[in-house]
């Protein structure tokens, strides 16, 4: 056994720096600095143009879609007023064209994120990751508690205040409301908060351990573990917690369902037949199918918004790594250290806890970005689309 | 990995079908999924909650029986961890107070993995529990995962003290 060990982990570090070295150097699709749309941030006006033009240019940069310059040489050209709870925020191409147009209320910091999702949609034709929150455990109180922040890392704000256990958060797709695993009762029950309001109600109190409780991407639905009938098993509810269906009837564990964008289907994890592996099954009952990805050790799976991959947590050895999976076909490629991955949006990012920090990576550069660190211990990230 | 783990589940399929039979339809499965008709459980569903009642208030006894240890990724009770089933078996049977199992987990799964292996930990319990004849209307699990560690700092001596369902006798 020793000896297995030993080896297993000697392999494992030989596949691991063969996978990490492949990830970094030939991803998918790879777009250089080149392929970059060329835009400028010309004059931002108004009470605070200047702060705006700040958040604005990091949201850019963020999505990696753009080299930001100076106008001459730009294909676009971004302009507007900012001040007093809105932004009017114009797009202007080189014929000096406007395609864009469009006033956007809300926070000094919200706003400016709306306009930059919306410059990244009319020019490129896909979903921003700027105006998106991020829900994530962080134990720097002394307990585990659950915090939100925009998904560039500010406005971190605590939302559970209990000194108690609170985990596993889930933000909806929406960004409105939350559930998590909190041990308020002394049980394991699914908790649900509205983020505008603070409201908080415990949904799923079933007997036994209620956990890892997921939206449906129409945020009808959650797909949750209970252990009532005496194994932990997937269930699906609406999404009060009521009506619930068992999906899977096994003697293993399974944990953190994944709905695909249509809610026909979850893909979760089951250590049923030995070590935990992925499963895909229909959200209206059946059989799962083992998905394979040439790992012993597979958690965490998280469906891209497009439907066309997974991203999930790997162990080979003693660490944690983040897998991409495409399922359409083709072996699982590793593409970072660290644990919890969640797509934002545009389906091309990913956010994940690595060391404690929250990291950002961009899985068509190989960009990583850290978003919160020096904040206790992060773990469990979530992130609205 | 795989073999001891599957030879496990038989083992336990084994003895339930010896202490209970199949009167009560209970089988074991392998896959994701199960019967169609859906007429089989695994393990034995859990009674209603007693509200109020909770393992980490101080109306629960949690030192008056040792925790029982497993190995790692393990949810099988070695024989060397018989004895305090039974005497916790024992004390059920003569007295009317109810109990709750809690399971958890080393620090090397990930979080919800652990909360689930914990609960499986407990339920296992549970289930040695009915089969030495405590009834089973009167245990509640629950399952902590990585969290509450018994001995703090990583090791292998640290993670084998963690790895433990303990039991909480309702006062």
């Amino acid at each position: 056994m020793k000896n297995s060990r030993a080896f297993s982990l000697f392999a494992f570090s030989l596949f691991a720096s063969v996978a990490l070295t492949r990830g970094a150097e030939a991803p998918t699709i790879t777009i250089s600095k080149s392929d970059k749309l060329a835009v400028a941030i010309g004059t931002l006006s108004g009470a605070d143009g200047a702060a705006a033009a700040k958040i604005l240019q990091n949201d850019l940069a963020m999505s990696g879609y753009f080299n930001i310059g100076p106008a001459a040489s730009a294909g676009f050209v971004i302009g507007g007023t900012s001040g007093g709870g809105s932004l009017a925020g114009t797009v202007t191409d080189r014929s000096g064209k406007t395609v864009l147009s469009q006033t956007f209320s809300g926070t000094p910091r919200g706003k400016v994120h709306a306009f930059a999702d919306e410059i990244i949609e009319t020019v490129t034709g896909s979903k921003g990751i700027a105006n998106t929150r991020v829900a994530f455990v962080s134990n720097r109180s002394g307990h585990k508690e659950i915090y939100t922040a925009d998904a560039d890392g500010s406005g971190v704000h605590q939302l559970t205040n209990d000194a108690n256990i609170s985990v596993g958060p889930r933000i909806s797709p929406d960004g409105r409301t939350l559930v998590y695993t909190g041990y308020k009762s002394g049980y394991a029950d699914v908790y649900e908060i509205e983020l505008a309001s603070g409201a908080r109600n415990r949904i799923i109190k079933s007997p036994g351990t209620n956990t890892g409780a997921s939206y449906s991407a129409d945020g009808h639905q959650l797909a949750v573990i209970m252990s009532k009938e005496g194994n932990p098993e997937l269930y699906t509810t609406g999404a009060g917690g009521g009506g619930a269906r068992r999906l899977t009837r096994s003697t293993g564990v399974e944990s953190t369902p994944t709905w695909s964008p249509d809610g026909a289907e979850i893909i979760y994890s089951s250590d049923d037949r030995g070590t935990p592996q992925l499963y895909r099954i229909s959200a209206s009952g059946g059989t799962g199918r083992q998905l394979s990805t040439g790992h012993g050790y597979n958690t965490e799976p998280n469906w891209s918004p497009d439907g066309k991959k997974i991203a999930f947590t790997v162990r080979d050895g003693g660490g944690f790594s983040i897998a991409v999976l495409d399922l359409a076909g083709g072996s699982a490629r590793v593409v970072a250290t660290g644990e919890g991955p969640a797509w934002g949006a545009d389906s091309r990012h990913l956010i994940y806890a690595e060391g404690g920090s929250l990291i950002l990576l961009d899985s068509q550069t190989g960009q990583k970005t850290t978003v919160v660190s020096g904040f206790g211990k992060i773990s469990e990230p979530s992130w609205s689309r | 990995m795989n073999t001891p783990r599957l030879f496990q589940f038989a083992l336990a399929a084994l003895i339930a079908l010896t202490f209970t039979g199949c009167a009560n339809g209970k089988k074991k499965t392998g896959g994701g999924g199960g019967g169609a008709d859906g007429d089989f459980v695994n393990g034995t569903p859990l009674p209603e909650r007693q509200e109020g009642v909770s393992f980490l208030g101080s109306n629960v006894d949690r030192s008056k029986f040792s925790p029982v240890h497993f190995g790692f990724d393990s949810v099988a009770i070695d024989s060397g961890e018989r004895g305090k089933i039974d005497e916790v078996a024992g004390f059920l049977k003569s007295a009317s107070n109810t109990l709750i199992l809690a399971g958890f987990t080393d620090e090397r799964g990930t979080p919800d993995y652990n909360r689930g292996l914990g609960e499986r930990r407990a339920q296992a319990v549970r289930e040695a529990l009915i089969r030495a004849g405590a009834d089973a209307g009167k245990i509640q699990t629950v399952s902590f995962g990585a969290e509450m560690p018994a001995a703090t700092g990583g090791g292998e001596s640290a993670w084998a003290k963690n790895r433990r369902a303990e039991f909480g006798v309702v006062r």
